[in-house]
Formats: structure tokens, C-alpha cells, sequence
């Protein structure tokens, strides 16, 4: 009963910041220190927002930067685990993996992005390269942290009961890596998120970050606001989408801290 | 080979590793950097298009982008807001972050406050803080600060969080206040912990520097490299692209040597580090 008291009072403590960040951005607002062309009331921000979500062009704008990101990171998915889960189950692969992760790893993708418009083009696909660059790497070495750290009996006992290498990798590998997997994923979701809204601000025709950019050439204060409060509203969804998915798949894994 | 891996990350069986061509220190990363210019290499070759030259000669401009006085200045302009940027975020973030691992009262406070903004592209921030500072320095450093100091601030709190208590009690049973326990206890026990936010940090600066370089346009790398890209020199773009990649490195490896003479009592730490922004 205490504990659960306790984080309650937690939770409404933790809201203090948040509300009075809001008030404070309201009062500054409102009481007219601040021109309305240059910060915008809070209202009139979440009101423009409320009322965008039933305009047709601004939903296909989310529409582009949302298949952009869930395809990035499906691909960076899908290569990282890959990758991850063969370096941890091979050596030679390691060997060949792990200097060229530790290149590439610090180097800022951003910098990347001009040449992949310039050999992809200024279309999805350059976008969509740029989030599998970003998103690649936490994934990779999260899955392969994991599979590095799974207890060897367990592989000892699946390949005593004959039970083959590759299919160990699978059946006991890949499943006893899956905290860490998700946990991977899930940064990698909310860095795939950021990453198309910027690469959709520096070049592009559409999209949510072009909204931002288009706004900010027209010195549309209102408009500046509702596409970034609309990408971290999305990330935080999806972040929360996220933690439920996991809760359920690790239903019966042991409680991570 | 499952196995093998496995006994691998028993320290027991570091020991017995054979010398091999990888345990030479430096040479992976270096014949992994060849490995990626033969890559790209063979893909210029098979695609021979304009847009995408050969790394040869992309490397050839390395030493003209880096012996033009304009472009060194532009680039040593965005270094100098880089480390002012990411010094100011670990003032701040240190010690928000140690608070929070030591009071329950403050990371009840603090944390959800860092969730909301942790999904926030700071990167993006960029046209309206523009719109508030100008477009001078001022800007461009707050939002490098703001790029850096989430992490920072993430990994300071994981480390003090995980303080040996009984260090602070026999402290605090010696006279120590609440302040000297926090700096001269925590602190240094948090420091392995708080020098990878560090380095998480630093590399999210470079990253933040160059993304809002590419957003503002009006100078340092990230403004070189569109300006190339939109006067078709191409070898300038990806040369400036090798300049961008190699200071990553260079900064991330440098930081790995410093991290090593101030808590050369810890366990190493990971080798690859990853930053987004």
C-alpha cells in the first residue's frame, strides 16, 4: 500500500516540471514579453495542431515521414539483428564486424546524408538510407552485447539434446538475446524518428520536417511549432508503443532493472 | 563456434586467444577503413555515374579542403562552438545528474521532465531558436547544449545511483556534509559511468553541430558540404564527408586515451559507443 503511495506521489511530483514549463511558456505568451510572432501561446499551438489532424495534406505529410521511418527501420532491424546475432555466433564474422562497427559507429551519418542524395536522389530512398544508417548501429551492437552474454549451458544443453549450430542460434540465441534486442530496438525507433524529421528539413518536398522549414522561410511562428510537437508526440507514442510490445513478448523473462 | 564465442566473453579465455593479425592494436580499424574505400571503390566502378567519384579521388581533396584558409576557419569556427556547447552541457548535466541518482525526491522530479524532451529532434530546434537569438553563435551553441545534455545527464544519474552506499554512510560517519559527500564520494565513484555519457556526449555534439549546420546554411562544415553539393563539386562533398568521419573517429579515440589516464582504475569501457541525434 505504501509503495504504491509512494509512486504516486512520484508521478505527481514528476508532472511539476512539465506543468510549469507549460505555465511559464503561458505566461510568457500571454503577458506580451514575448511578440506572438515570436513565441506563439500554447493553446494556439496545440489548437492549430487539433485542427491539422483533420486536413488532408497535413495527414499525407505524416503519412510520407512515417513510411519513411518504419521502413528505415525495419531494414536497420532486420541488418542489425542479422549481423549481430552471427558476429556473436562466429568469430570470423566478429573479427570482420567489429573494426568496421568501430569505424563507423562515431562518425556523425548526418555527414552522409549529401552524398546518399546524391546517389539515391532527392526521393524516398535517400531518407529512408539515412534512418538504416542511424538506426543500424544501436540495434547491431545491442543485439550483439546480448548474444555475447547468453549462458553458454543453455547452448551447451540445446547442442547436447542435437540440436544444430545454426538452428542454436535461432531456437536459444536469439530468443535469450531479446531484452536486449528490444531494448536496442527501442532506441533505435526513437533515433529513426529524429532522423527523418531532420533529413526532411534539410532536403525535401514533403514531410513533416518540410512543414518546419516551409513554416520557418514564412515566418509562420504557429506552424514552426505543431510539426516539432507533432514528431516528439509520435516518438513518445511510439516509444510507450513499444514498451507495452515488450512487456508482452517477455512476458516470463526475468525483470530487467 | 557458438560455443567458442561464447567461452569468449569468460575472461579466462581472453588470455588464451591465439596472436592473431586482429589482436594487433590499430590495424583492424585501419584495414576496416580499407575494406570500405575498396567497397565504395568497386561501386563507383559499377555504377559510373558523376555523383558518385572514386574515393581516390574524393581523398585527394582532403589536403586542398584542409589548405584552404576559408574552409579551416569555417571548420575550426564549428569546433570552437562544438566544445563550448558540449563544456556548458556537462557543467550543467554533472551535477542535475548526480542529484538525481543520490535524492529519489529528484529524479522523481526530474525524470518524466527528460522523457517528454527526449524525442524532441533538438537539431530541429534550430529555425526557432534562430528566431530567438539571431543567427549568431549564441544559437547555434544553445542547441548543441541542448543536444548534449540529456545523456549526459542520463549517465550521470545511472552512476550515482550505483554508488556503494556504505561509502557515503562511512562518510557521513566521519563529518562529512551532504555537499563535500556528493563531490568528493559520489562524484569519483560515478566517474566511469559519467565518462560514457561523456562520450556519448561528444560524439552527439559533432552530430548536432553538423546537422544544424546543414539546417541554418550559413557557415561551418555542415554549410561547405551543401554548398558543394549545390555547385556540383562533387570530390569537395565527399572529401568534406571523409574530413566529418575522420574527426569522429579522431575525437572518439582521443576521448577513449583521456578516459583512460582519469579513471585507469575502472573496467574498461566499451569499445563502440553509439550517438544519435
Amino acid at each position: 500500500m505504501t509503495a504504491i503511495r509512494r509512486s504516486a506521489i512520484e508521478a505527481a511530483i514528476g508532472l511539476v516540471p512539465i506543468a510549469l514549463l507549460l505555465a511559464l511558456w503561458f505566461a510568457v505568451a500571454t503577458s506580451g514579453l514575448a511578440p506572438p510572432a515570436l513565441l506563439p501561446a500554447p493553446q494556439t499551438v496545440l489548437l492549430r495542431l487539433f485542427r491539422l489532424l483533420g486536413d488532408p495534406q497535413f495527414l499525407a505529410h505524416c503519412a510520407v515521414t512515417l513510411f519513411r521511418l518504419f521502413t528505415g527501420f525495419a531494414i536497420a532491424a532486420v541488418l542489425g539483428i542479422t549481423i549481430g546475432i552471427a558476429a556473436a555466433g562466429s568469430r570470423t564474422v566478429a573479427a570482420a564486424v567489429t573494426p568496421l562497427v568501430r569505424v563507423l559507429a562515431p562518425v556523425p551519418k548526418v555527414a552522409l546524408y549529401p552524398a546518399l542524395v546524391l546517389t539515391l536522389g532527392f526521393e524516398h530512398s535517400s531518407k529512408i538510407a539515412l534512418v538504416v544508417a542511424d538506426a543500424l548501429f544501436p540495434i547491431l551492437l545491442a543485439t550483439y552485447q546480448g548474444a555475447a552474454a547468453v549462458e553458454p549451458k543453455l547452448v551447451w544443453s540445446a547442442r547436447a539434446a542435437g540440436v544444430s549450430q545454426i538452428r542454436c542460434l535461432f531456437t536459444v540465441v536469439l530468443r535469450a538475446a531479446l531484452p536486449a534486442i528490444m531494448t536496442g530496438c527501442r532506441i533505435g525507433l526513437v533515433i529513426s524518428c529524429i532522423v527523418v524529421f531532420l533529413a526532411e528539413m534539410i532536403t525535401s518536398t514533403d514531410g513533416l520536417g518540410h512543414m518546419l522549414v516551409r513554416a520557418a522561410r514564412n515566418f509562420q511562428t504557429v506552424d514552426m511549432f505543431v510539426p516539432i510537437i507533432a514528431i516528439s508526440l509520435l516518438g513518445l507514442a511510439l516509444n510507450a508503443g513499444f514498451n507495452a510490445l515488450r512487456a508482452r513478448l517477455l512476458v516470463g523473462y526475468p525483470e530487467e532493472a | 563456434m557458438v560455443d567458442e564465442a561464447l567461452a569468449a566473453a569468460h575472461p579466462g579465455a581472453r588470455q588464451r586467444e591465439r596472436m592473431t593479425l586482429a589482436t594487433i592494436p590499430g590495424l583492424p580499424p585501419v584495414l576496416a577503413c580499407l575494406a570500405l574505400f575498396l567497397a565504395w571503390d568497386l561501386t563507383a566502378r559499377a555504377v559510373a555515374i558523376d555523383s558518385l567519384p572514386s574515393p581516390w579521388s574524393a581523398l585527394k581533396e582532403v589536403p586542398a579542403i584542409l589548405g584552404d584558409g576559408e574552409a579551416i576557419g569555417n571548420i575550426f569556427a564549428s569546433l570552437r562552438r562544438m566544445a563550448i556547447g558540449l563544456i556548458l552541457a556537462i557543467v550543467c548535466a554533472i551535477p542535475i545528474g548526480l542529484m538525481m541518482g543520490r535524492s529519489r525526491a529528484v529524479a522523481a522530479f526530474c525524470n518524466p521532465l527528460m522523457m517528454v524532451i527526449y524525442p524532441v529532434p533538438k537539431a530541429a530546434l534550430m529555425p526557432i531558436i534562430m528566431l530567438w537569438l539571431g543567427v549568431g553563435e549564441a544559437a547555434k551553441i544553445l542547441v548543441i547544449f541542448l543536444g548534449v545534455s540529456l545523456p549526459v545527464i542520463y549517465h550521470s544519474y545511472q552512476g550515482g545511483r550505483a554508488v556503494e552506499e556504505k561509502m557515503l554512510w562511512s562518510a557521513a560517519a566521519m563529518g562529512m556534509t551532504a555537499r563535500a559527500r556528493l563531490f568528493r564520494i559520489a562524484l569519483p565513484a560515478a566517474l566511469p559511468e559519467i565518462m560514457v555519457g561523456v562520450r556519448t556526449g561528444l560524439v552527439l555534439a559533432l552530430i548536432t553541430m553538423v546537422t544544424s549546420e546543414m539546417i541554418a546554411r550559413q557557415n561551418g562544415v555542415g554549410n561547405i558540404l551543401f554548398n558543394s553539393l549545390d555547385m556540383a563539386q562533387y570530390q569537395t562533398v565527399y572529401g568534406m564527408i571523409i574530413v566529418i568521419g575522420v574527426l569522429g573517429f579522431v575525437l572518439d579515440a582521443a576521448f577513449q586515451m583521456l578516459r583512460g589516464v582519469l579513471v585507469a582504475w575502472a573496467e574498461p569501457a566499451q569499445p563502440i559507443i553509439v550517438g544519435s541525434t
